[in-house]
């Protein structure tokens, strides 16, 4: 997020689009609908399902699958067609403005109604809201990532934003909202392929150079390969060996029978975890970790901010931290690490990670601290872009409407969608060890009321979803939040993985795959 | 079910108010309505789906108000027979156990055949003509015995008989029941006639200063019971605060003993309104609500016409006058919770301050005024606030043992005793009367020998004027038991909110049951002076204090009776 | 500014109420429907205070302080309505405070310690009412429910789930779900901010019921090991049993301000389950797995990284780390394969 979450009730408008926000971020959807029920705050909901936000929201509207550069180009057309665009801002802050705005001269409410389903006099209305609101901004998770065009979409948002001038303050900002408990840490810790820590780039000499010093060794300058890549090279046999340390990929990668293979053909699977998960049961060494309870340190929400954890219980048997067994492996394999604890590593982290260069335990407090944070005496950023982009101008991008690679058709003539529910997490590592959380959620596919009926199937029923990689069994939960033509499935659970189903096809950059569409059919068991 | 046409009809009168919630109230009596007098959760929660409120929000108003029949069935005549004091000293209970007996039912059933529900109510302010009951919408007074098996037989045969009141009334000041005896006098003709509008006319020659310094001057104190200037609460209205102003008319006439509101509303809606129209022009108001206790409904629809009659005639001409039924709730006179209940919300009272002139309905600033505060307003800029203060008219309602229980139209300052002669004298051998309406403290007959009806007098004797409701008690009567029933119906009108009106009303009820009984000790009765002694002044809203006061001087003043019935 | 307390001169915030000011220098008043997060409601009237040139009892939640105002908290006036309103609620519901779960933290249980009662003194029958046991993990027992609101207050209006409701009025008045529905059918999403509201023990954790009282518990902070909010864990842990009795979350929080979802109060099963690995595993040739000491596994790890390092190469061994691990741990993890393997093939799930 460029904005903080305590911030969030001093937007206007807010935009919510590619987020179920009360099923994926509840906590964050309690704020919101606060917002919006207590406060000034405007929702918009653009969703293919009708979301529960969508009860809170001034305006929703459904879309199909995967059209988000068209409606947000749409918004776009609409908002400079009327005047509505922040003139100052663009001068003074970005540059490629001409090029967007020629780009989206053709998005008429029309042609975008035609692409998404949405009603253009819809359109008109929420460009209205959104682009006459003083303060406006915009949320999404992965309903604008996971698709093949997810850094067209990305870029999209974040032209919205500049053109209205909702970047750089209070209450605005391009806000996606991740995921996991550490999934900003871990990127922000060179968890990525072409980035050592805080997005120092893999290549970049003096990065190289610094890193080299720090550590002491000489380092690769070549960028690593993407996780989805590296599926692909262990199943052509040119990846040799895997390292996973508490991910399921057997759940969550998309075409899970590519997946296994690729993990099946490798020389050697090491995993890392608390428990022995479905990628686990493939690994010729398995390493016993810790949970969030057992250890001190610190995860890095999705707002920058930077919190401690600290030890409550004591980790089973000899299970360890993760860093223990890292440090073991480092000095068997020749260094000599002397980690005593999570602090002292953190220390080393603030020395060659510069937005976290401020931070240390006793900083981080009650409240913790949003990078960045260079220095001792800095109190942290939440809101970033003021004044000025981090990269110095705000660059606009033209960007063309791309369908999905797989749409529906005769043989497969319905929407595959998935995503999360509340009651569960994830690949249920963690979720599905609950017998509580068991009970209140198991798997299931939404079904429109419509296409339920038209294949005679009747809620808690058994349905067939079935797509081009896979099929699963499951129970139907017909629901008219589902719009006709789309069927949900939620991907926590191995008995009815929806990860069957979904198609390996990656955008291009950021080798996402594109979960949120693709193309299936439903069928009665 | 509800129907498409009950459906549009809720979304249309939504529109009516700045908030849509605020149409709850009337939209869940529009479903129960249409569905056999009952209101079914599911219809609760379709009404909460078509205005969208939660279902939790709409099945805990329809739970809170007494006239939402929130069960499976109810007759198809739901006779409601009113027990409170006024109306148990003039034999309704009497009424209630014939009842009883020819329906075969206790309160609370419905008869087999689905043909008659039987309920005991609270007040219907109907105090002047008593035994009364209410047959679904329609009030029946002045019941006998004989009245009662002819109303039953007729309904027996489907017909729901014409209703008829017949009123002891007199006015010594001609000016709220001026128009009181005139044929058609609810018509804007008749009142047009009769000098009617003449003070708006006069009024539209005014600056909003110049009224309201003339409502300042007459000292008019508020005449719904609390005796506030309705002047002076005028004057709390913030300067400049860019919202809009709401005036709402408090005629949720429920006090025990209070039916002089009526009588206005009833008889002369357009000198209400005219009120109201003065009153709004001066606080700078463009929508004003009288709220209507649920029960007058046909009242409510004279108030409709006229108001429809008086926008016609261009009376109301950059204003609207919305009548907001109640539903059923003694605690909605309290200001705060009547803004509550028109929101949309359980009325329950809000802690104050804020009070509601700063910030009340919809969190605007809100000015709630007396139907007769208002109705007296023409009076006063016609007249001018020095002939106002020279008369200072007042409707008296005096019911309980008269032989002629009615309003009466005096001035403030009439002495007790020239009142109950208006109203016919004492039936029987007077022992003790309540003068300003249940909740305040009863008078013995001595201490009402020399009493005179204006606010300093009562407060010297350790009453108030109130509402001007009064309620004379023979020697007939037992006090523990009307104290009991005085507290049943507080207990009853409890809104639940605060700690000591919601388990020390109940409470209270339970010892005086048990002392009644004949089962109660000196401890028991220290415990109702406990309860009645600590509550006064610590409820969140003036219902604490409503039955703490009276209870306390019933025990202090009938001592004896009580410890006659104690087993120690 | 300053104020008098009971006669001795305090410091208090303009803004501040009474009750704020007191609490803030360790000055007890009892308090039963006022919390922080949905202010002052003004319902239980059992923090009533007088106050020099007002009449009768104020309410000190209420009341906003004023330079020079003079407040007594415990005048005999007082501490008689206090111990009123106390009495008639041990009176009137089922305050047993033998087996329940709030014992130890309860808000009730505190106030009548303060007034020196042992039980109510108004014995005219006690109402029964309603245990709900039908929702998954929350517990709703109506006979200790004080009908303070709070509850009420934080579903519709902090974390605005928008489920619960008054329904009645007078004593009758009780919380509603729905359309008074059991807890587990109605729309409930079981966030439990409910639970950690209540003041009494009207509504508490059903998993934690029975496992250890308030006082046994260590309270230790931590953050959801679930989505990327970051909402602030207050974890109660048995140390001597090593087990998490129950999960709150942190009020004032700057994330999640004590509110949590389901999974995160609730949803701790898996840190004490039984199929949790104890020791590291090797494969058998067969497939199985056995148990391995760490020496042993750690051995045969880096021996055969070695071996495909120096057989195809760093670039044919691929890291992936975790977005369930700490910073620290994500940062020895890719240290380990950029330092020591030497390569930078390493990535996560963000995008999964």
């Amino acid at each position: 997020m460029t904005n903080d979450i305590a911030g969030l009730d001093k937007s206007d408008v807010a935009l919510i689009i590619g987020s179920d926000t009360s099923e994926a971020h509840p906590v964050i959807a309690a704020r919101l609908k606060k917002a919006a029920r207590k406060g000034k705050l405007k929702i918009i909901v653009i969703d293919p399902k009708e979301i529960r936000m969508a009860d809170y929201a001034e305006i929703y509207t459904c879309q199909r699958p995967g059209t988000d550069v068209a409606v947000l180009n749409g918004m776009m057309h609409l908002i400079i067609k009327n005047g509505w665009e922040d003139k100052k801002f663009i001068e003074e802050r970005c540059e490629g403005y001409e090029a967007l705005k020629e780009e989206v001269d053709k998005f008429t409410p029309e042609y975008v109604e035609r692409i998404s389903g949405i009603p253009a006099a819809t359109l008109e209305k929420i460009a209205e809201l959104f682009g006459k609101a003083e303060t406006a901004a915009l949320y999404y998770a992965m309903g604008i990532t996971q698709h093949t065009t997810g850094i067209d979409n990305v870029k999209s948002t974040a032209n919205l934003q500049m053109l209205c001038g909702n970047m750089g303050k209070v209450g605005g900002g391009v806000n996606p909202l991740r995921g996991q408990s550490n999934v900003q840490g871990a990127c922000d810790m060179g968890g990525l392929p072409n980035v050592f820590t805080a997005y120092q780039k893999v290549g970049d000499a003096p990065v190289q150079e610094k890193f080299e010093r720090f550590w002491g060794v000489s380092l690769s300058d070549k960028p690593g390969i993407p996780m989805t890549v590296a599926f692909d090279k262990a199943y052509d046999g040119e990846m040799k060996a895997f390292y996973i340390m508490g991910e399921n990929p057997m759940i969550s990668d998309p075409d899970l029978h590519h997946a296994e293979a690729a993990l099946k053909k490798l020389e050697f699977l090491v995993v890392e975890d608390i428990f022995l998960t479905e990628t686990a049961k493939l690994a010729d060494v398995v390493l016993p970790a810790s949970t969030y309870a057992e250890k001190s340190g610190t995860f890095t929400n999705t707002e920058r901010r930077v919190q401690l954890l600290f030890e409550a219980v004591k980790a089973p048997g000899e299970a360890k931290h993760d860093w223990q067994i890292h440090q073991m492996l480092a000095n068997k394999m020749g260094q000599n690490w002397n980690f005593g604890n999570a602090r002292e590593i953190f220390e080393e982290i603030r020395k060659c990670t510069p937005s976290y260069a401020g931070m240390t335990y006793e900083r981080l407090g009650f409240n913790g601290l949003q990078w960045p944070c260079p220095t001792e005496e800095h109190p942290g950023t939440p809101v970033l872009h003021i004044g000025k982009f981090t990269r110095g101008l705000g660059l606009m991008t033209a960007i063309p409407f791309k369908a999905p690679a797989e749409m529906p058709d005769a043989d497969y003539p319905l929407y595959l969608t998935t995503g999360r529910i509340l009651q569960q997490f994830h690949t249920g590592t963690m979720s599905r060890k609950s017998p509580g959380l068991n009970n209140l959620a198991g798997p299931h596919a939404m079904i429109s009321v419509q296409d339920a009926e038209a294949i005679g199937v009747k809620n808690s029923e058994k349905v067939k979803v079935t797509t081009r990689r896979g099929s699963i069994v499951t129970t139907a939960f017909i629901t008219k939040r589902c719009p006709k033509g789309t069927v949900y499935v939620p991907f926590h659970f191995a008995e009815a993985p929806a990860n069957a189903l979904t198609i390996n096809a990656l955008d291009p950059v950021a080798k996402i795959p594109e979960y949120k569409v693709c193309a299936c059919k439903i069928e009665k068991v | 079910m509800i129907s498409s046409q009950i459906s549009t009809r809720i979304r249309e009168l939504a529109k009516r108010y700045p908030q849509k919630e605020s149409v709850l109230l009337p939209a869940l009596m529009l479903a129960q309505k249409e569905n056999k007098n009952v209101l079914s959760k599911q219809d609760i929660g379709n009404v909460a789906d078509i205005i969208g409120v939660t279902h939790s929000k709409a099945y805990g108003v329809a739970t809170f108000y007494t006239m939402y029949n929130v069960k499976d069935m109810t007759g198809t005549y739901h006779i409601q027979v009113d027990t409170n004091i006024p109306a148990t000293l003039m034999g309704a209970k009497k009424i209630l156990a014939h009842l009883e007996r020819k329906l075969g039912i206790k309160a609370g059933q419905t008869t087999p055949d689905g043909l008659f529900t039987l309920s005991e109510v609270e007040c219907l302010a109907s105090c002047g003509t008593c035994p009364v009951i209410q047959v679904n919408d329609v009030y029946y007074e002045n019941l006998t015995i004989e009245k009662t098996d002819a109303l039953i037989d007729s309904l027996r045969k489907g017909v729901m008989p014409d209703r008829k009141t017949e009123y002891f009334w007199g006015t010594t000041c001609n000016v709220l029941l001026k128009n009181r005896g005139l044929e058609n006098s609810t018509s804007i003709g008749v009142y047009r006639k009769n000098g009617g509008y003449k003070a708006l006319e006069k009024a539209r020659t005014m600056s909003p200063e110049q009224i309201a310094l003339a409502v300042k001057d007459s000292g008019i104190k508020g005449r719904g019971g609390a005796g506030f200037p309705a002047g002076l609460k005028w004057s709390f209205l913030p300067k400049n605060h860019g919202k809009p102003v709401y005036l709402i008319c408090n005629a949720d006439e429920g006090e025990p003993g209070t039916y002089k509101d009526r009588q206005i509303m009833e008889y002369d809606p357009h000198l209400l309104i005219e009120g109201i129209a003065i009153s709004a022009s001066a606080l700078g108001c463009k929508l004003a609500f009288i709220y209507i206790r649920g029960e007058f409904d046909w009242i409510a629809d004279i108030l409709d016409k006229a108001i429809d009659e008086a926008k016609a005639g261009g009376q109301l001409k950059d204003m609207d006058i919305i009548v907001h039924r109640g539903a059923g709730a003694y605690v909605c006179g309290e200001e705060t919770a009547l803004i509550e209940s028109i929101e949309g919300k359980r009325g329950q009272p809000r802690i104050k301050p804020p009070f509601p002139a700063v910030q009340g309905l919809y969190g605007c600033p809100t000015i709630v005024n007396n139907v007769e505060t208002l109705a007296s307003v023409p009076f006063i800029i016609e007249k001018g606030a020095d002939e106002f203060r020279k008369i200072d008219f007042k409707i008296f309602g005096i019911s309980g043992n008269v032989n002629k229980p009615g309003c009466y139209e005096y001035p403030i300052g009439t002495s007790f005793k020239d009142l109950i002669a208006a109203a016919g004298g004492v039936k029987g051998k007077l022992k003790a009367a309540i003068v300003g309406g249940l909740s305040v403290a009863i008078l013995k007959a001595d201490e009402l020998e020399d009493l005179v009806m204006d606010y300093e007098s009562c407060a010297r004797k350790g009453t108030a004027l109130g509402s001007g409701g009064i309620i004379v008690i023979n020697d007939e009567w037992s006090i523990p038991e009307l104290a009991l029933r005085s507290m049943e119906f507080y207990a009853h009108e409890s809104c639940g909110k605060c700690t000591p009106c919601k388990e020390g009303s109940r409470i209270t009820v339970k010892i005086l049951e048990k002392i009644l009984k004949g089962q109660g000790t000196s401890a028991d009765l220290a415990n109702v002076e406990r309860l009645v002694g600590t509550i006064k002044g610590l409820t969140l809203c003036p219902v604490g204090e409503a039955f703490s006061t009276p209870i306390r001087a019933m025990v202090e003043k009938f001592r004896p009776e009580f410890e006659k019935l104690l087993t120690n | 500014m300053q104020i008098s307390m009971n006669g001795t001169s305090i410091g208090a915030k303009p803004g501040q109420t009474i009750f704020q000011a007191a609490r803030d220098n360790g000055i007890f008043i009892p308090t039963l429907c006022y919390h922080d997060k949905v202010g002052a409601a003004g319902k239980c009237r059992v923090c009533v205070v007088e106050i020099e040139g007002m009449n009768g009892l104020q309410t000190s939640c209420s009341v906003e302080v004023r330079e020079g105002m003079r407040i007594q908290t415990r005048t005999e006036k007082v501490i008689n309505a206090q111990k009123l309103v106390v009495d008639l609620l041990l009176s009137t519901g089922t305050h047993d405070c033998i087996a329940c779960d709030q014992n130890g933290k309860c808000e009730l249980q505190n106030a009548a310690y303060y007034l020196g009662l042992e039980r109510g003194s108004l014995n005219y029958g006690v109402p029964e009412k309603d245990m709900d046991e039908s929702s998954e993990f929350v517990f709703v027992d109506r006979n200790k429910c004080i009908s303070c609101g709070r509850c009420v207050a934080a579903c519709n209006g902090t974390v605005v789930n928008e489920v619960l409701d008054f329904k009645y009025r007078g004593n009758k008045v009780d919380i509603a779900f729905d359309d008074d529905l059991p807890m587990g059918k109605s729309s409930c999403v079981q966030c439990g901010e409910c639970s950690q509201i209540c003041p009494v023990g009207a509504i508490t954790d059903r998993n934690s019921r029975g496992k250890a009282r308030h006082w046994e518990v260590e309270k230790v902070y931590s953050v959801c090991p679930y989505c990327g909010v970051g909402c602030k864990l207050e974890l109660h842990v048995d140390r001597k049993a090593n087990k998490i009795i129950r999960v709150n979350g942190v009020e004032g929080a700057p994330t999640n301000d004590g509110m949590l979802c389901v999974k995160g109060r609730y949803g701790y099963d898996f840190v004490g389950h039984e199929e949790r690995l104890r020791n590291p595993l090797i494969k058998n040739p067969d497939g199985t797995f056995r148990d391995a000491s760490w020496d042993e596994a750690i051995d045969l790890v880096s021996r055969k990284f070695f071996e495909i390092k120096s057989k195809h190469g760093a670039d044919s061994i691929m890291g992936m780390c975790s977005a369930k691990a700490t910073n620290e741990e994500n940062y020895t993890f890719q240290k380990l394969f950029r330092q020591v393997i030497g390569t930078n093939n390493i990535d996560h799930c963000a995008r999964l």
